[in-house]
Parts: C-alpha cells; sequence; structure tokens
C-alpha cells in the first residue's frame, strides 16, 4: 500500500492506508509548518489548534472514513488560508470583532458554523469507529472476550470428541443439564382476574414506589411540626389534612397520567394478515371468528381440514 | 265497470324443473372464500364521517350538552357499568364537576361492591385535583372494601406522593389492624425504611410473625438484621422460630436450611455442621430432601474427606432407602435363611461396582 503513492510523514492523512500525498496536501503541510513557527512566537489563535486538531483527528479515524469528502477538505483548505490569514492580522481581528458589518459578519458566522459542523462530524466519527470495534477494556477481560476464549475452549474439546458446535450441550455435566432445564420449568402465567394477584398488585406498587423521592430534611421539619407523627390507626389527626404545595399535586397528576400512558401498552394492537382467508362478511363476523377460533381451533383443525380436501382421512 | 283479474291473468307460468344431465364439475368454479370476499366487498361502507356540528356560541353548547345529558340518562342501563362510566367522564371532560360526581355516587349506588369504579371515581377526583375530595372517596372505599389490597395500595401512595407521611403511616396502621396478607406488612416496612426509621420497622417486624406465624416471615425477619448488620438479633431471630417451629416438620426444613446458611456466611461452620445434624435427626425421611442436597454442598465447601464422603453416603443411603430398597431386604433375607436383615449388613461397595467384596461379605 506504501508503494502506491508516496505519503509524507507529516500528511494529516498518513493513516490512510489509500491516501496519496498530492500537491495539495504539500500546501497543507507547509502552511501547518508555518503556524506551528508562528505558534512558538505569536500568542496561539485559535485556528493553530483547529489546524492541529485536525492534523491529530484523522489518523485513527481514517481507517474508517477513507479520507475526507472533497467538500470538507476543500472547507479545511479555506480555514487554514483564513486562519494564516487571521494571523497576520491579529491585531486587526480584535478591533473588527465589535465592528463586523455585513458581509465581515456573515463571513465570521459561517466560519463559526463550519467549525461546529467539523467537530460534530469528527465526534460522530469517532462514535462511529468506537462502536463498530470493541471497546477497550477498562478493568480485567471484557464479557465479550471472556465468551470468545470460552467458545475456543470448547471447541476444541468438540473436535477432539468429533462433535461439531450445534452439539455443544453434549459436553454439559448432569448438574449443568439440571440447572438449565429448572429455566424452562416457569410457573404458569396468571390467567383473568388472577392477573391482580397479592405478589402482581404488591409488585405493581413497589414499583410506583420508585417515584417518591424521599427528602430528607422535609421529613425532619414535619416531624418537628408534627406531634403526632408517629400516630395509630385512629388518632383524631385524620380528619386534619396538612397543607400541600402545588408541585405536589402537580407531580401526583403527572405520576397518574404516566400510569395511564404504561396501562395503554398492556395489549398491543396485533397486525393484520391481509393473506389470510377471508370467513366473514363484516366486521362484526370477523370478530366473532376470531373469538371462537381461540376458543375451538384446537379441535375443529381436524373438520376444518377434512372440509378444505373435500374428503375425511380414514383414521 | 269493475273488472277483476281472472286467474287467467295471474297465473305465472315457470318452466318445468327439468332432470339434470351433465353431472360433471363446471370448468370455472367458485369458492366459498371467493363468495365471502365479495359479499365483504358488496357491504357499504359505515356512514363516515357522522355530521360534525360546531357549535358557536354558549346557547348552542347548553343545547348540545343538553342532548347528551338526556341521551345518557335514558340510554343508560342502571347495570351497565361500563355506560355509567362513559357518562361520567364526558361530564368530567365538560368541565362539570358537581354534575360528574353526582352520576358517580349514582353509579355506586348501584354496585357499591365494585372495586373498580371506587377506583375510577378516586381516579377522577385526584386527576382533577380535588385532593380533599379523593381522600373522602378513598376512605369511604377503603371502609366499605377493607380486604381489596388495591384500595389500601393506591390510598397510601396519593398520601404518601403528596408528602404526607404521617397521615400515610396512618393509613397503613389502619390496614394493619385488619391482619392483611405478608407482602401489605412487607410493604409497610418498606414504607419504614425509605425513611430510614429502623426501630419502627423492627417493631412491624415483631407484629409481623405474631400476625402470620410462617417461616418465611422469619426468614425475612433475619435477613432485614444480618442488612442491618445486626448479626446477633439476627441469630436471636433463628433461635425463636426453631422453638416455635419445633413441631412443625414440613416448614421447619426451610428454616433450618436458612439457618445453615447464615451461619455459614457468619463462618461460623461448626454451628452450621450442627444445625444440619440436628436438621437431619429431626426431619423425617420424606421431606428432608432438599436438605440433604444443602448438607452436602456445605460439607464439601468446609468438611474434610471423612465429612464429605459421610455425607455423601448418607444421601446415597437415603436415596437408595428412600426408593427402592424394601424389596431387596426381603430378598437377601430369604437368600440368607429368613435371619433378618438389618440395614449395617448392605455393603454399599456392591452397589458402587465392587461385587467382589459386597459377595464376599455375605
Amino acid at each position: 500500500m506504501a508503494d502506491e503513492g508516496r505519503v509524507h510523514p507529516d500528511c494529516r492523512n498518513a493513516g490512510n492506508p489509500y491516501h496519496e500525498c498530492s500537491e495539495y496536501c504539500f500546501r497543507i503541510i507547509a502552511n501547518a509548518k508555518k503556524q506551528m513557527s508562528t505558534n512558538e512566537t505569536g500568542a496561539p489563535s485559535p485556528g493553530v489548534t483547529q489546524a492541529t486538531d485536525s492534523c491529530v483527528q484523522p489518523n485513527p479515524v481514517a481507517s474508517v472514513d477513507q479520507g475526507k469528502n472533497p467538500e470538507d477538505e476543500i472547507h479545511e483548505f479555506e480555514d487554514h488560508q483564513n486562519v494564516d490569514n487571521e494571523n497576520g492580522v491579529e491585531e486587526n481581528v480584535e478591533e473588527d470583532f465589535t465592528k463586523l458589518t455585513g458581509k465581515k459578519k456573515k463571513l465570521f458566522e459561517l466560519r463559526l458554523k463550519m467549525n461546529e459542523a467539523r467537530k460534530a462530524n469528527q465526534t460522530a466519527m469517532v462514535a462511529e469507529k468506537k462502536r463498530m470495534e470493541a471497546p477497550q477494556e477498562s478493568r480485567g477481560i471484557s464479557k465479550q472476550k471472556w465468551l470468545d476464549g470460552r467458545k475456543k475452549k470448547i471447541g476444541k474439546i468438540l473436535d477432539a470428541n468429533g462433535l461439531d458446535m450445534a452439539k455443544a450441550y453434549m459436553l454439559d455435566t448432569q448438574q449443568m443439564a439440571e440447572g438449565k432445564y429448572k429455566k424452562w420449568e416457569k410457573e404458569p402465567a396468571p390467567f383473568g382476574w388472577d392477573v391482580f394477584n397479592e405478589k402482581a398488585l404488591y409488585d405493581a406498587y413497589k414499583k410506583r414506589t420508585k417515584n417518591i423521592e424521599v427528602d430528607v430534611e422535609e421529613y425532619n421539619k414535619l416531624k418537628e411540626a408534627d406531634p403526632e407523627f408517629y400516630r395509630e390507626a385512629s388518632s383524631l389527626q385524620y380528619g386534619k389534612a396538612p397543607k400541600i404545595s402545588e408541585d405536589k399535586i402537580d407531580k401526583m397528576v403527572k405520576e397518574l397520567k404516566d400510569r395511564d400512558e404504561k396501562r395503554k401498552s398492556f395489549s398491543r394492537r396485533r397486525k393484520f394478515h391481509d393473506e389470510k382467508d377471508i370467513d366473514s362478511i363484516n366486521d362484526r363476523n370477523e370478530h366473532f371468528n376470531k373469538k371462537i377460533e381461540r376458543a375451538f381451533g384446537r379441535y375443529t383443525l381436524e373438520i376444518k381440514n377434512n372440509l378444505e380436501r373435500g374428503t375425511a382421512l380414514p383414521d | 265497470m269493475v273488472s277483476y283479474l281472472t286467474r287467467k291473468e295471474i297465473e305465472v307460468k315457470l318452466p318445468r324443473p327439468t332432470r339434470v344431465k351433465n353431472k360433471t364439475a363446471a370448468p370455472i368454479q367458485i369458492t366459498a372464500e371467493q363468495i365471502l370476499r365479495e359479499a365483504r366487498k358488496l357491504q357499504e361502507a359505515e356512514i363516515r364521517p357522522r355530521p360534525r356540528q360546531k357549535i358557536t356560541d354558549p346557547a348552542e353548547l347548553a343545547d348540545y350538552r343538553l342532548r347528551k345529558r338526556y341521551e345518557y340518562e335514558v340510554r343508560r342501563a342502571r347495570l351497565n357499568k361500563s355506560a355509567w362510566v362513559k357518562y361520567a367522564k364526558w361530564e368530567a371532560s365538560q368541565k362539570d364537576f358537581n354534575r360528574a360526581r353526582s352520576v358517580w355516587e349514582r353509579a355506586l349506588d348501584v354496585d357499591y361492591g365494585d372495586h373498580a369504579m371506587w377506583l375510577k371515581y378516586a381516579d377522577f377526583e385526584m386527576k382533577n385535583k380535588f385532593v380533599n375530595h379523593a381522600r373522602n372517596v378513598w376512605n369511604r372505599a377503603v371502609t366499605l372494601l377493607p380486604r381489596v389490597d388495591q384500595l389500601w395500595y393506591k390510598y397510601i401512595h396519593m398520601e404518601e406522593i403528596l408528602g404526607n407521611v404521617g397521615g400515610a403511616r396512618q393509613i397503613f396502621e389502619r390496614w394493619m389492624s385488619w391482619e392483611p396478607g405478608q407482602r401489605a406488612w412487607l410493604s409497610y416496612i418498606k414504607f419504614e425504611l425509605r425513611y430510614d426509621e429502623i426501630e419502627r420497622a423492627r417493631a412491624i417486624f415483631e407484629r409481623l410473625v405474631v400476625c402470620q406465624p410462617k417461616v418465611s416471615a422469619w426468614i425475612r425477619f433475619a435477613k432485614f438484621e444480618v442488612k442491618n448488620g445486626e448479626i446477633g438479633r439476627a441469630r436471636g431471630c433463628y433461635e425463636r422460630a426453631i422453638d416455635k417451629f419445633a413441631a412443625d416438620e414440613e416448614e421447619a426444613e426451610t428454616l433450618f436450611v436458612a439457618f445453615a446458611e447464615f451461619e455459614e456466611k457468619c463462618r461460623e461452620t461448626e454451628r452450621a455442621r450442627c444445625i444440619y445434624k440436628f436438621a437431619l435427626d429431626h426431619i423425617p425421611r420424606g421431606q428432608a430432601e432438599h436438605l440433604y442436597r444443602m448438607f452436602v454442598g456445605f460439607e464439601k465447601r468446609h468438611g474434610d474427606r471423612e465429612g464429605i464422603e459421610d455425607a455423601i453416603v448418607g444421601r446415597t443411603t437415603f436415596q437408595y432407602e428412600y426408593e427402592e430398597v424394601d424389596a431387596v431386604i426381603i430378598f437377601v433375607g430369604a437368600r440368607r435363611g429368613g435371619k433378618s436383615v438389618s440395614k449395617a449388613d448392605f455393603n454399599f461397595g456392591f452397589w458402587y461396582g465392587d461385587p467382589e467384596a459386597a459377595i464376599s461379605s455375605w
């Protein structure tokens, strides 16, 4: 790859294996070098950091993105040119800042936008690259790597026994197998009104309590204010309702509305299969047919098949 | 001059039904499904959209409401709950809350035992921010239907979310006086723990184990103490529980297992071993399957070789004894000339694949 075209080591696209340096690249490298030298002498200007950023960033990303698209490059080229100019006339820029009129102001705003866009593009590219590759392990071995390692080990044993990956379960001991069978044994889901059994109600309440924000200070304040804070069931304090602030009431209303939303998603709308045979003359008829299919479908399947065929099977 | 129609003129000449000559199937067949499809297509579309009126001034609005109300009042059947609910919700949408309340009250008149209606009524009050009205509704609901947990849960949740913690506590106390199920007690304890009231939680646990004298309650109590780091109290709980459940065999097994696991966690292996052995002695073989398994696991983790072997042999002995061995006893007894056979005579080396040793021992 390196033989195909000469790549200047300082070129910002050097990391890209498909890149070949051209006149344009050399010009940019020259500009960058000039800025480096001015950086040592003059005050650092924003343009320099941009230049160095753009020098550094493409390298890790180059393998994913095969070089910047021409538009971007042209923008950067302009940027570099402008940066050069700015560097030369730094003080003038400072003065002009406040009195930027019409075109200059527009130009400035455009430049800002371009920079923003460039930064956003860069971050998006880096994020995509991260997503494509595996993340670095922060501590220990990542789960993915561990799984891969295990697969290799199992693979070796399987090969030794002449099995293939699909039959990997043959390697389980009886205890491991029992453990796996246990997962299959689930209690049947509650049916009908049993959906509101004790456990389900408790779990639902527990979920709702997660919305409660415990404010310790307020709690302590209430404790001091109220002599009967730990009151009995029959206390007469019941009649006296404390003053409730508006935002608490709003919170309650909001929570109720959230619960309503959740309830709506309890049963989903089923897909309409329009390739299925029509056996109804009506929407009501269709609904009715669905219901009786649910109830009797299992038992009438044979009869239906016989009717479709035209003759019954001799069984 | 009146002329009547004569018979001849009225008579309609129908062709005489002829006999079918060709009985083969027609070349173009039609399926039942096709007929149905055509029938469906021929259905006239339902009349949509219905004529919509634009209401322009208050008089028209009043008229519309009057008409709607009249419809609702006349058309709803007394027992049709959903009609009542729709009516009430419509009044609420018209922002006429007093009428809505009257509708709800009449609906509840029909059937006060319908907890869903109470829930909807309270929901209506809460959504429209009438907190004191809501409280009244909840209070009535909970007084009339004290065994419906949902009502209690929702009432308490409302008070808690409004920040009235003392009120919520009072409602919990009322509920607990009805001695509800274990989960209700647990929700009370969790409520106290949310505000870090550990002493009160402990007191409630004490009441719970009196009200629901089940092993699971005791185990939860002990686990709560462990969570708070009170190992001594946890041990005390387990010991008290064992006193209470010494007689009862079924539940005691879970209790012993839990206790032994707790001791293991506290790294008191000797105590754990004692507990296992005690349990194995006291629980009849039939129910001790789980216990044996846990004991074997425990010995593998903490015991020495002999201990492990004893445990495993004991367990396998138990398995074989429990499962099939009576017939074998009879057989061996016969072989030995009718002498009585005890279990000690069995050399389980036989079962483990060493027949020579077994036979020679006989």
